[in-house]
């Protein structure tokens, strides 16, 4: 790291390594409640499991992206952090926050509302929360000499990510309008502002790990982001076939959506465009397999599957069924999860001048993570697939359909516990890095900048 | 090549239209929105269902509109599929209706509550919601090979009792019409009398401890018309 303040990260680091081993024993939970064994019922009921498991995921990678900018941010300013104390009372206190979220959901408080389930007090938390972290990143640019398209993306991307979570906070009578404004959280925020993040800081992490001059990476950074919301805002639609909305939401959304698959291709191929343009090699291979990884499942997982089933024809028969499970899972998985363990694997050794990216343990974490969460994937759409086919256009009844299917959750937990095996070994790798020193400071493990 | 003020223009430029377009369409949306969800049946018991199904967070489980986790059906439209009755007896116990299968928190609500329920559910049924979810399109005849024609059974001559068709049929059939959770029901009339069938129904525990048939609440003359019924299927 070049900044003392930027090891600030590392503690936003660590707690996303805490939330997403617990995402996964509530995944756990979930895969064994599916093939009947429901033991938790009394206390962890499916629907408390669930709200967790998503929950966890949303702050999770929050927690991740708050981390990457604490680390990106001073580095694309050359400054310190504007305030150290800040970032970690604003940590503290969003951890606190999801601590009782997550208790509450436990105890029946919540507001029932898909990936919002976060009671109505606390939403007030978070935007307060937010609020800090924006007001630390903002005067740290403000002051900086250094202005970087890279910097101001992700800026805008975590303002944007901000301001759209205020919808989400309207109360809404009638379920139509409910359903509408509650997609302009969810959907604008992954198909749209986060992707935006997700584009700054795959622009950062290239340019440190390729050398490719930032100049060029910038131009295609536009190109990328500028894709995702000429598809992604319209998009919108395609959660608005069903619900109640006007008829003309079925050619827009599918429309639109057909096309959000450009604004992911063109993210891979600009990640891989500048890998092979590379100036030299830089020594932080797994931070690399990370990177490219990201840009290539996020259109496996986003782009294809996604384009695979929001054609109206289509959507009409797999709404509200596993198929979106499946594509829900890579598509977080590659764009987001895999973008924010990049950052990590390229941040740990800068952080603690230990450089444990040469060891085996790296790469077992990548394949064996990446090749569970395709297996994962591949049993829920067999599962999803034989749904849609024999409850949708068969009309069988959904528990007896439910029977026919427990044969791929089983596949789906053994594939579970692969990328178990995976995240596993980041997550030691990432305890044997130990702690941020101050040795470390001033430092880069081979940066082609 | 494109130059990077040039890529900047089509970021800014590309995101303020489809926005403008975007919060057009919002209030088209919302204008159409009031004939499209029939928002003037929108009771104030309605309201009330709505709060009780987000207080519990039926969503963590149930898909409405689609929308949802997978784990247990879609309720888009099931008051015209169940009925109120069905559904009624149901929240009271719902492992009791589905024995043995995935379970639902019993919740205890009160009478006043799961009225709420289902008229927010009924509400919701009614929504145009584009034609969605479509009737299954596969006829089951044209990839199952036909069924050993069944004992003529004189089900189909009798008319089934009103509370029969609202609550039995969800786990027992009659003429191949019905649930499959409780044994079919065609040549009840032949295996027991009336007056078995009847304390049968007063209190199934009684008979048969840890029966999965779970007590429902029948008027008398309702259980003597379902008697009646059964003992005629022979």
């Amino acid at each position: 790291m070049r900044f003392q303040s930027q090891k600030v990260a590392y503690w936003f680091f660590a707690t996303c390594m805490l939330l997403l081993s617990l995402q996964i024993v509530y995944g756990f939970i979930m895969g064994f409640a599916r093939i009947g064994f429901d033991g938790l019922h009394d206390f962890i009921p499916f629907n408390t499991a669930r709200a967790t498991h998503t929950n966890l995921l949303v702050v999770w990678l929050l927690t991740g992206f708050m981390g990457a900018a604490y680390y990106i941010i001073p580095e694309e300013s050359d400054r310190e952090l504007y305030s150290v104390k800040l970032a970690y009372i604003q940590l503290l206190s969003w951890v606190v926050v999801g601590v009782i979220a997550i208790i509450g959901f436990h105890f029946n408080w919540w507001e029932g509302r898909k990936f919002l389930e976060i009671p109505r007090p606390l939403d007030y938390l978070v935007v307060v929360n937010v609020l800090t972290f924006l007001f630390n990143i903002a005067m740290t640019i403000w002051e900086a000499k250094k202005r970087s398209t890279t910097q101001l993306v992700l800026f805008f991307g975590l303002l944007c990510a901000a301001l759209l979570y205020l919808p989400g906070m309207i109360y809404f009578d009638n379920q139509t309008l409910d359903s509408y404004f509650r997609w302009w959280v969810v959907h604008l925020w992954v198909e749209g502002v986060w992707e935006l993040i997700m584009g700054g800081i795959l622009a950062f992490l290239l340019i440190k790990l390729t050398g490719v001059d930032r100049e060029v990476i910038e131009k295609w950074l536009y190109v990328v982001v500028g894709l995702t919301f000429l598809s992604g805002i319209l998009g919108t639609g395609h959660h608005y076939y069903w619900i109640g909305t006007p008829k003309y939401w079925l050619m827009v959304g599918g429309i639109f959506s057909a096309l959000e698959p450009l604004a992911f291709l063109g993210m891979a191929i600009w990640a891989l465009n500048m890998y092979r343009k590379k100036g030299k090699n830089h020594p932080n291979k797994i931070a690399l397999y990370w990177t490219l990884g990201s840009a290539m499942m996020s259109f496996i997982g986003a782009g294809f599957l996604g384009f695979a089933h929001t054609w109206p024809a289509v959507n009409q028969w797999t709404h509200g069924t596993l198929i979106t499970a499946m594509h829900g899972h890579l598509a977080f998985w590659g764009a987001y999860a895999m973008l924010v363990l990049a950052v990590i694997s390229y941040a740990m050794p800068n952080l603690t001048g230990r450089k444990l990216f040469t060891g085996m343990s790296g790469y077992l974490a990548f394949w064996a993570s990446n090749i569970g969460m395709l297996g994962m994937t591949g049993a829920l759409a067999v599962a999803g697939i034989t749904q849609v086919y024999l409850e949708r256009k068969l009309g069988m009844d959904f528990l007896v359909v439910q029977k026919e299917i427990i044969f791929h959750f089983i596949g789906m937990l053994l594939a579970a516990t692969l990328f178990t095996v995976g995240i596993t070994y980041f997550i030691v790798d990432f305890i044997r890095h130990g702690l941020p020193s101050n040795e470390a400071v001033g430092k880069n493990a081979g940066d082609l900048e | 090549m494109l130059s990077k003020s040039q890529a900047r223009a089509f970021f800014l430029g590309g995101t303020f239209l489809f926005s403008a377009i975007f919060v057009f369409l919002t209030v088209d949306t919302l204008r159409q929105n009031d004939s499209r969800t029939n928002s003037q049946n929108m009771t104030a018991d309605v309201l009330k269902g709505k709060e009780i199904w987000e207080k519990n967070n039926c969503m963590g489980c149930h898909t409405l509109l689609g929308e949802g986790a997978y784990y247990a059906p879609d309720l888009t439209k099931v008051v015209e599929r169940r009925g109120a009755t069905w559904i009624d007896v149901f929240l009271d116990d719902p492992e009791a209706m589905f024995p043995g299968e995935r379970k639902m928190i019993k919740y205890g609500f009160n009478k006043e509550e799961k009225g709420q329920i289902i008229a927010f559910l009924d509400w919701v049924g009614k929504i145009d919601a584009n034609g969605w979810p479509p009737k299954p399109n596969i006829p089951i005849d044209s990839i199952a090979t036909p069924q050993v024609p069944q004992a003529k059974s004189n089900a189909v001559v009798m008319t089934q009792p009103e509370k029969f068709s609202q609550l039995c049929v969800a786990c027992h059939a009659v003429g191949g019409k019905g649930g499959n959770v409780g044994p079919a029901l065609d040549h009840v009339g032949s295996k027991f009398d009336s007056d078995y069938l009847n304390r049968w129904l007063s209190d199934p525990q009684a008979i048969k401890p840890g029966t999965n048939m779970p007590k429902l609440p029948l008027t008398d003359p309702e259980r003597k018309d379902i008697v009646t019924y059964l003992s005629a299927l022979k």
